[in-house]
């Protein structure tokens, strides 16, 4: 190793010791601490403090309430992950098509991404209204009830969601789009290719990569989904909207039974690792035959 | 480029000084004047009137300053802002407004000072005993009562007049009044029965008089949980009948305080559930309801026990972490005195905790329902006072809720509430 390299090698680790300190203290530590917290009994208002084992762990596997929790997270990540890449990737070719006004269909488009999701759940809430909410009224005075009924409320939020973050999706697809040269049409052209044969053979795989990611994305916020289901329904009717996220909050914050809770969170986070990991590797193969 | 090295080394240093001297800024006490900080939910209608307390308190106190700071919005959010902060040691505020159901949580908590030794013996005398009780804990006082509160039952006058009816003393006689005068009326909007069965903390309150109704609770005088399981699941199947029959609209499982509240101001509604801030909504100008309402106590069930609304409020108390206590006790006392009191609910939609303003020559005026209310409050119950309460809630609200909409059994969800609450209240010990 030359005097230089041994200079910026230094220099490197020096550049990169605050991310590294910031990501040990503010990450690391917390994460082990709550592994080591989740293998006790801790509730600090009752003064209990013993080591439990694996006793969350064992309670959780035949808790109700957790696999209620479990198939709600899972259910509602994929159909909303689902929603929105199909009508993400349908907005972008839509806005990409456009002669005109793309500017203003990307603002408004956005303009949903940027709000806050309270604001996005209140919204949603006046939207839901059983009585006075604007989709009932379009649905002819349909009195549909919306976040009251445990077969509506889930996709109800849903909705609420693909709302909310399908531009996400369709700002990413769209600066993709861009980045497509237009000769590569122009040679699809003159092979004879229809609309249909160019949307499947040269489109959608050239978005290929830019999907995987924002797929990536939306599946690890889907899977901590907190905010949208706590303001419009508490994680009701019948427990059939609390994710995992909630049911966590609900033992940590509200009843501060920090073993359990924490037991709560390390689950969410293994679930999200995992999946995270797998997406991963998918997008490392994909770039490789790519 | 050495000398670049040296200069990130030095900037980092200075980054690290500044960040210090932040800190041991944010850290050090504060010197004279003594600031006092009172964490309190901002009061809506006609003015807050609290603001104006705390300068009088300020008048009568030179050299001290108190700051009124506004609370999150959602309970949920007070309490998990109370709850961080405390269990921080943060010494952030000084004077706290907790809704009742938390006060035995914090005492527990060590988190409040211990007022009993401070109060003369007649102090309490003039409250309401249910607030005493909510403020109390092991025999020891944490909180004073600010503001209290009682379910009712809400009824639209002109229309139980036009058909000859009474306000109902029993479920049966609301239902049988329901079914006359939406018959006559032919009025498809108008909904009979309205009440809080979203799934939250309002849930638990409405399935707690259901069953305070049928003659059982919660827990039974010995602490056993749901000690009565075949009446609670009774008073639950009851409440589902409402929604099945509709008596009550199916939105009264997504329906909370406001919402219910809402369709009921709006005319659209024979009976309502809620609080007492209610009526001064309901006779505010403007509203579609003015002059057409009154309240009565909850119904009970035939044959069964009369009707009680469930107690709540909130309660002030002094934080442990407080640098200056006796100052901080001094402010609760002004704020829960009579004329403060007063004040307050000439002011607010807040009814006030001491009984003798019930009969208040002015108050009666401003709101001519203040004696009746005065006996619903005298009359209503707490809430499970234990330190646990919010677990005991949050573990039986999506078991009721279930009920309610019909995924399980009434018995069913009695049973699990049962077996849930028996393994985390064990716990605890």
């Amino acid at each position: 190793m030359t005097r230089r390299e041994a200079v910026n090698r230094r220099r490197g680790m020096l550049l990169l010791a605050p991310t590294v300190l910031a990501l040990g203290t503010l990450t690391v530590y917390p994460g082990i601490w709550v592994l080591w917290l989740s293998l006790q009994h801790r509730i600090p208002i009752f003064g209990v403090s013993r080591f439990a084992g694996f006793d969350n762990y064992a309670f959780l596997a035949f808790d109700s309430r957790f696999a209620s929790a479990l198939a709600t997270t899972l259910i509602f990540t994929v159909t909303s992950v689902a929603l929105e890449v199909v009508l993400g990737v349908a907005a972008a070719l839509a806005i990409h098509t456009l002669r005109g006004g793309r500017r203003v269909a990307l603002s408004l488009l956005l303009l949903a991404w940027a709000m806050p999701a309270v604001v996005t759940a209140k919204l949603f809430e006046w939207l839901y209204h059983p009585t006075a909410g604007l989709l009932n009224v379009a649905l002819g005075g349909h009195a549909l009830n919306w976040l009251g009924d445990p077969r509506l409320a889930l996709p109800a939020i849903v909705l609420a969601d693909v709302w909310r973050t399908m531009p996400f999706v369709a700002v990413l697809c769209y600066a993709r789009l861009l980045a497509i040269p237009p000769d590569v049409y122009e040679a699809a052209q003159v092979d004879g290719a229809g609309r249909v044969a160019t949307l499947v053979r040269i489109t959608l795989p050239m978005l290929g990569r830019i999907l995987l990611l924002a797929i990536l994305f939306r599946t690890l916020d889907a899977l901590r989904a907190f905010d949208l289901m706590f303001v419009l329904t508490g994680g009701g009717p019948a427990g059939t909207t609390e994710t995992l996220t909630v049911y966590a909050y609900r033992a940590l914050f509200q009843t501060l039974q920090l073993g359990f809770g924490s037991a709560l969170g390390v689950v969410v986070f293994a679930l999200v690792m995992t999946v995270a990991w797998a997406y991963l590797k998918l997008l490392r193969t994909s770039t490789v035959t790519a | 480029m050495r000398s670049r090295a040296w200069c990130a080394w030095l900037a980092l240093g200075a980054l690290f000084v500044l960040f210090l001297t932040a800190a041991g800024c944010a850290g050090r006490p504060e010197s004279e004047p003594i600031t006092l900080v009172f964490k309190y939910s901002r009061i809506l209608g006609k003015g807050d009137p609290v603001p104006g307390l705390l300068r009088e308190f300020e008048g009568a106190h030179p050299g001290v300053r108190v700051k009124g700071e506004a609370l999150p919005w959602t309970s949920d959010d007070q309490h998990q802002l109370y709850v961080i902060n405390l269990e921080g040691r943060s010494p952030g505020f000084d004077v706290m407004m907790l809704d009742c159901i938390w006060v035995p949580e914090f005492a527990r908590a060590g988190w409040l000072v211990d007022l009993t030794a401070q109060l003369t013996p007649d102090e309490l005398a003039p409250y309401f005993a249910s607030a005493v009780t909510a403020g109390t804990y092991e025999d020891r006082v944490w909180a004073l009562p600010w503001n209290m509160n009682v379910g009712l039952l809400y009824y639209r006058s002109d229309l139980l007049a036009r058909y000859g009816l009474r306000p109902p003393e029993t479920y049966e006689e609301l239902i049988a009044a329901v079914g006359r005068i939406r018959d006559a009326e032919r009025n498809p909007a108008l909904e009979g029965y309205l009440w809080q069965g979203k799934q939250y903390e309002g849930l638990v309150v409405n399935v707690l008089e259901a069953l305070w109704a049928n003659g059982t609770g919660l827990f039974g005088e010995d602490g056993a949980i749901l000690p009565d399981p075949a009446r609670a699941a009774d008073a639950l199947r009851f409440l589902r009948r409402l929604i099945e029959t509709n008596v009550s609209p199916a939105w009264t499982t997504a329906a909370d305080e406001e919402l219910s509240r809402r369709a009921f101001g709006d005319g659209h509604a024979i009976f309502l559930r809620n609080w007492p801030y209610a009526m001064d909504l309901f006779e505010a100008p403007g509203s579609a309801v003015r002059g057409k309402v009154a309240f009565v106590s909850l119904p009970g069930r035939a044959r069964g026990a009369p009707g009680v609304g469930s107690t709540g409020g909130a309660h002030l108390a002094v934080s442990r972490r407080s640098r200056h206590p006796e100052l901080a006790v001094a402010l609760v006392r002004h704020l829960t005195s009579r004329p403060a009191q007063r004040a307050i609910a000439l002011g607010a939609a807040l009814s006030p905790t001491r009984r003798d303003l019930y009969r208040d020559a002015e108050l009666v005026r401003a709101r001519p329902g203040m004696p009746r209310l005065d006996e619903l409050m005298v009359a209503g119950r707490p809430r499970p006072v234990t330190p646990a309460y919010l677990l005991v809630s949050s573990t039986v609200q999506p078991e009721f809720s279930a009920a309610l909409v019909g995924v399980k059994s009434p018995e069913r969800a009695i049973a699990d509430a049962r077996a849930r609450l028996h393994y985390f209240l064990e716990s605890l010990r």
